[in-house]
């Protein structure tokens, strides 16, 4: 057997061979996939159900999701400094003023959705899309306690032994608590009237946890009143839990949730392509629909009747908050609520 | 002449010299073989450290003005002293309620037949294999207003209106004790099962009643143990978020709330590193005193 010699040209060929192999991976995932974030709870079990599998279909992208509470999104993305961990936020209005003073977004161009003309104008903006708007009001147990009307009811009695409260820390906690503020006197940038009147009836309050435990401290008859919105209504209604949605009598809150690309990422054209799909009739009517009963966004789509408004026109009328001026307080309302309400 | 006998002396310098070469060689053969744990160690872990010391020496969130600030927020505020005392407090209250349940069940497995050892064993560790996210909901479901506990209760007759478990410190220590048991009852089990079983016969054929070999030889001689079982479970059950927050709710103010609100919901950073640094500190300091109480009980028996 003769043994050839290595050649420079075979040694070359291999070298080429052995770099070019790294490229391999990069050709089989020329379709990338996606890392989207999505509120834990209704958000994440819809997502997974119907966007996960009509973004394969259509554009044979692989999405992961990341479910994360906006607040949790933005830690998250700061603590990366630069190297998102993942590409698309999904964000209440509170958050994604902090992320845009953060610098966390990449610039958005709405005119590169094919659904733009569907979506109400003003819908996009240089910073992401709107894909869902949230209601916020009371939520109570029909077999328990009978339908509070407003948020001062929630200090008396039959509600306030059952009430469950959360501090600052959400959206939906904080506009809740400014609302029940101006009931007693209070505003947007005055908080202390609530605080106020919540402590003189703590004793009898039945709960006062971390937004995340509420559903289940509900489920377990805990408590039988607390804010929340729609989609936890209807996320425990379809578990078979005995609740109902009330809009209080100074109006429901509504506030939209946008989606957002993360400055840095990668997956730049795939974003684009993921928020058109998020955006369009065919996932809008998908997640209009039971048990997920989002709100939606597209004109196309016909509001169904579990919804608490007929028309997208309709959010107009509720009550909206200015998240610039509630933002700078917050820390300071945090601080106060804990120590108001310690034991 | 003198040269060879030199060279023959089993006695002189030259004798022992390979012997001591080779001693060396091995010694720093292991302090190799620790290297790269170490290394892990030092970027993983003590680089952080210095990083979150370095970040509690500024005074705004936006991390830009180096100052004392954040520890004179932190520390000028007579709230967070009762903070700080608390989260010890419910360190201490579980370490002892472990002690009390977790002590005689570590005597009864001493008693059993090898069989049921590793039955009882498996459902000490059991726990542990559960997430604590599901163990502390378990407890939700216990405690609850219309939980177990409450309708045996209510059904017995015994109360009339369903109790407050949930959302105090009693239901929160009940449930840290159910988590934190096999932190006790592993270490305090490993040391206790290699005491010699004669031990307890020599003390009663000395005349010494069950309760006295209990106290005078079978606890001093488990210290080790004990002591080790009290360093987790106090570590473990001060820095317990999800339940502490969960089955205490949040008008039970501890550290770890205190630190997830300022790192993650109004991302004050340095703030968040002082209390951080705060909870490191009051929890080593416990542990070191623990442990020098441990050292200072076996020190004395051996001594």
């Amino acid at each position: 057997m003769t043994r050839q010699p290595i050649s420079r040209r075979h040694l070359l060929a291999g070298a080429s061979a052995l770099g070019g192999a790294t490229f391999l991976p990069g050709a089989a995932f020329a379709k990338g996939g996606l890392v989207a974030t999505t509120y834990p709870g209704s958000w994440e079990d819809a997502y997974r159900a119907v966007v996960t599998p009509a973004l394969k279909k259509k554009d044979d992208i692989d999405l992961e999701l990341a479910p994360l509470f906006a607040m949790d999104q933005i830690g998250k993305a700061k603590a990366a400094r630069g190297a998102p961990p993942f590409d698309v936020f999904v964000l209440d209005p509170g958050p994604r003023i902090v992320a845009i003073e953060g610098g966390l977004f990449d610039k958005f161009d709405g005119t590169k959705l094919s659904n733009l003309s569907k979506i109400p104008d003003g819908f996009t903006d240089e910073y992401g899309v709107c894909v869902s708007a949230q209601v916020v009001g009371i939520a109570y147990n029909p077999k328990k306690v009978p339908a509070p009307k407003g948020w001062k009811d929630l200090l008396v009695e039959p509600w306030v032994s059952r009430l469950g409260l959360t501090g600052f820390q959400t959206t939906f906690g904080t506009s809740s608590l400014i609302e029940l503020s101006k009931q007693f006197g209070g505003s947007l940038t005055d908080v202390e009237p609530a605080l106020v009147e919540l402590k003189k009836v703590l004793p009898k309050v039945a709960a006062v946890g971390l937004p995340a435990a509420m559903p289940g401290l509900f489920q377990q008859g805990q408590c039988d009143v607390m804010y929340t919105n729609t989609q936890t209504v209807a996320t425990l209604k379809g578990k078979g839990i005995d609740i109902e949605f009330v809009k209080p009598e100074s109006g429901s809150i509504a506030f939209y949730t946008t989606m957002h690309i993360a400055k840095g990422t990668s997956e730049v054209p795939n974003a684009y392509k993921y928020l058109d799909l998020v955006v369009g009739k065919e996932i809008q009517e998908a997640l209009t629909k039971s048990p997920y009963n989002f709100v939606p966004v597209n004109k196309e789509v016909a509001l169904p009747a579990e919804l608490p408004m007929k028309s997208l026109d309709e959010m107009t009328k509720y009550v909206n908050h200015d998240w610039a001026k509630i933002n700078p307080l917050r820390a300071a309302w945090i601080e106060k609520f804990n120590k108001e309400m310690a034991k | 002449m003198s040269v060879s006998t030199a060279a023959y002396d089993p006695s002189g310098p030259s004798g022992h010299l390979p012997s001591r070469v080779g001693e060396a060689r091995l010694r720093l053969a292991e302090w190799q073989l620790a290297l790269p744990l170490a290394l892990a160690f030092a970027a993983l872990f003590l680089a952080p450290l210095l990083l979150l010391v370095g970040v509690s020496f500024f005074n705004d969130d936006k991390i830009t003005q180096p100052g004392f600030g954040s520890w004179i927020k932190f520390f000028g505020d007579p709230f967070n002293y009762k903070v700080i005392a608390d989260t010890l407090l419910l360190g201490v209250k579980t370490v002892c309620a472990t002690v009390v349940v977790g002590y005689p069940l570590a005597l009864v497995y001493l008693d059993l037949p090898a069989r049921l050892q590793r039955v009882l064993l498996f459902i000490i560790v059991m726990p542990l294999l559960l997430s604590v996210v599901v163990r502390t909901f378990a407890w939700i479901v216990v405690l609850g207003r219309e939980g177990m506990v409450n309708q045996v209760l209510l059904s017995l007759g015994i109360i009339s209106e369903p109790l407050r478990l949930l959302q105090t410190e009693l239901g929160l220590v009940i449930s840290l004790t159910q988590i934190e048991m096999p932190l006790m009852l592993l270490p305090l089990i490993s040391v206790m099962s290699r005491l010699d079983p004669n031990l307890r016969d020599a003390s009663a054929a000395l005349g010494a009643s069950r309760w006295r070999t209990l106290f005078t030889v079978i606890v001093p001689l488990s210290m080790p143990g004990l002591v080790a079982g009290c360093l987790l479970v106090f570590a473990s059950s001060t820095t317990a978020f999800i339940s502490q927050t969960v089955i205490g709710g949040v008008r039970l103010i501890y550290l770890p709330l205190l630190i997830w609100q300022q790192s993650l919901v109004v991302y004050n950073w340095p703030l968040a590193a002082v209390i951080s640094l705060s909870l490191v500190v009051s929890v080593l300091s416990v542990i070191a005193a623990l442990s020098y109480l441990g050292r200072r009980s076996s020190g004395h028996l051996h001594g």
